[in-house]
């Protein structure tokens, strides 16, 4: 326990310590923001619309951006090497890696779907209740990408530009063409396990159905965290004479 | 190396620490007689790029220098001795085990990486700290503010790292590394920015963990440190084991190497004739500007050319060693 709680706490300070951090949750807090102009001009910001864009847009950056950088900066920098030259299981790391930046995503993308959900005029209708779907499925959703962008960053130094052509252009572009590639997206996993928790007729697309979303989500976070673990084995340090 | 007889290392603050660990699985204490690392014929190429090139030595309790120039390929040992890169060839062998992926000899191995990037938001202290607790020891504190007193960082422990000058990161790395009191230290580089005080407090320092018992090797491109420092000494060049052993053997072997000197005189040509009679010399030429001299002999020549010139009454000028670099003693040990 030790062992975990120590390479969680260094995460969680290296993570929280940069200045990305503070423009990811700027980002978070954007649709908090339109939600909140939205009502003060009297409009209808559109709950479900600003939550699907959570979804779409927020959730993969953030995790992108925690993903990479939880354990795959350390392998960059060589700092990682003080964690790694020491008797832990391989596993142990990746866990607790991927479990800081899940939960940071995850916190991140919760707070911005609750916090557009109450300035969108929750609990007074129903938004509640579908912001609270969106909420539990976009935490999923971040271990799911976070799982698949630290696997990504451990396999090469150039995770941040995969991650971008992946929600990008499989997942922002090609799923729009392609129907098929929706069956190996994240976000229209999210998107249908939002559609399941979500009260009945909300209207929300996700894609895919609910077996084929947990099983792609299941998948992708044990696959993930496994290749991590697998690939982190054989980890070679880089930069010498 | 090799010829020294390995000895019963561990120290009483050794015992205490292992005590509380979890058992290991398999022994990693090396048997009677049998070395603390072995490198058996071991190379590691980047692509096209042979980094090392058949590399065997083995390695007993005591200080032991790797000495080469910047590129030779000490890191790319050091961390296939410390299991952070797999050979390509060959086998690397610490405490009778394979290094490469054994996760369990880090409780006996304690690494100062060559590379500078310590977490810079953490303070000595938590980076020290951070290092006793991933090896799970039973009184992390203590065995932190002891690590931070024996590299004499205690007036900057609680500052952040980001704000260390070089030499203090190194010895912070050197804490960390010894905070599990480890029975095999291997140090990259590990004098790097430290100033000449803190070189020698650092030196008696890993002498003393010499003498309990523990095996230590240091990489160094420069030629006095390892002096002061190693019993014995590995010489990397161009990837390539060019000596090792005895550190005043390999001494007297660098110091006389053939030299060629360039000589400035009052009669070049008079000189010239005085020194081939000379059986240190073996060649000169007068069809540069100056006299040049090439001596099997680095001291003898140095003895014999005042002497020759007194005796021919030709006053000298100017002497130059024209192939005094590290460089190129590397080249000739590589060449023996």
């Amino acid at each position: 326990m030790t062992v975990l709680a120590t390479i969680v706490e260094v995460t969680l300070r290296a993570l929280l310590g940069r200045r990305r951090t503070a423009l990811l949750i700027l980002l978070a807090a954007l649709p908090v923001i339109v939600a909140l102009l939205a009502r003060i001009g009297g409009r209808s910001p559109g709950e479900e619309s600003l939550f699907e864009a959570i979804v779409r847009t927020v959730l993969p950056l953030v995790a992108l951006v925690f993903g990479t950088s939880a354990l795959g900066s350390e392998l960059d920098d060589g700092t990682a090497v003080y964690i790694l030259a020491k008797p832990i299981a391989r596993w142990q790391v990746v866990l607790a890696k991927a479990g800081v930046a899940g939960s940071l995503t995850g916190g991140l993308v919760v707070a911005s779907t609750l916090g557009s959900g109450l300035m969108a005029g929750a609990p007074a209708s129903g938004t509640l209740a579908t912001g609270l779907g969106f909420a539990v499925a976009a935490a999923i959703g971040s271990f799911a990408y976070v799982a698949l962008f630290l696997a990504a960053s451990v396999i090469t130094s150039r995770a941040l530009i995969l991650g971008l052509i992946y929600t990008l252009i499989w997942e922002g572009a090609l799923a729009g063409i392609l129907e098929g590639t929706r069956q190996f997206s994240i976000r229209e996993a999210t998107l249908a396990l939002a559609a399941a928790f979500a009260p009945a007729g909300s209207g929300i697309d996700g894609g895919l159905d609910l077996a084929g979303a947990v099983g792609l989500v299941g998948v992708v976070i044990v696959g993930g965290l496994a290749l991590a673990t697998w690939r982190l084995a054989r980890w070679e340090v880089h930069g010498t004479d | 190396m090799t010829d020294a007889p390995p000895t019963q290392a561990p120290p009483s603050t050794r015992e205490t620490a292992a005590a509380a660990q979890p058992p290991i699985a398999r022994p990693l204490m090396p048997g009677p007689g049998a070395p603390v690392v072995e490198v058996d014929h071991v190379s590691r190429w980047y692509g096209n790029v042979v980094a090392v090139n058949d590399i065997s030595f083995t390695l007993a309790p005591g200080v032991t220098g790797l000495l080469g120039p910047n590129g030779a390929g000490k890191s790319t040992l050091l961390h296939m001795i410390a299991g952070l890169l797999r050979p390509s060839a060959g086998q690397v062998g610490v405490l009778g085990q394979a290094a490469w992926q054994n996760t369990a000899m880090y409780r006996r191995i304690g690494l100062v990486p060559e590379r500078e990037a310590v977490y810079p938001f953490l303070t000595g202290r938590e980076f020290v700290a951070m290092n006793a607790r991933l090896q799970r020891l039973p009184d992390a504190d203590r065995a932190t503010a002891a690590a931070i007193r024996t590299v004499d960082l205690e007036g900057a422990a609680d500052r952040p790292i980001g704000t260390y000058s070089k030499g203090m990161r190194q010895r912070a790395k050197i804490a960390g590394a010894l905070v599990h009191d480890p029975q095999i230290l291997l140090l990259d580089e590990p004098f790097n920015g430290m100033d000449p005080r803190q070189r020698l407090h650092m030196i008696a320092l890993l002498r003393a963990m010499a003498a309990e018992g523990r095996t230590i090797l240091f990489s160094s491109h420069i030629l006095e440190e390892v002096e002061r420092l190693a019993d014995s000494i590995l010489v990397v060049y161009a990837g390539r084991l060019a000596a090792s052993g005895n550190f005043r053997e390999i001494r007297r072997l660098m110091t006389d190497r053939p030299h060629t000197f360039l000589v400035r005189s009052s009669d070049d040509r008079r000189l010239a004739a005085a020194l081939v009679d000379e059986t240190a010399v073996f060649g000169v030429d007068l069809s540069g500007e100056r006299l040049a001299v090439s001596s099997s002999e680095f001291g003898a020549f140095t003895r014999l050319l005042p002497r020759v010139a007194r005796d021919a009454r030709i006053s000298l000028f100017e002497v130059t060693p024209t192939d005094d670099s590290l460089e190129s003693v590397f080249a000739y040990l590589v060449r023996r």
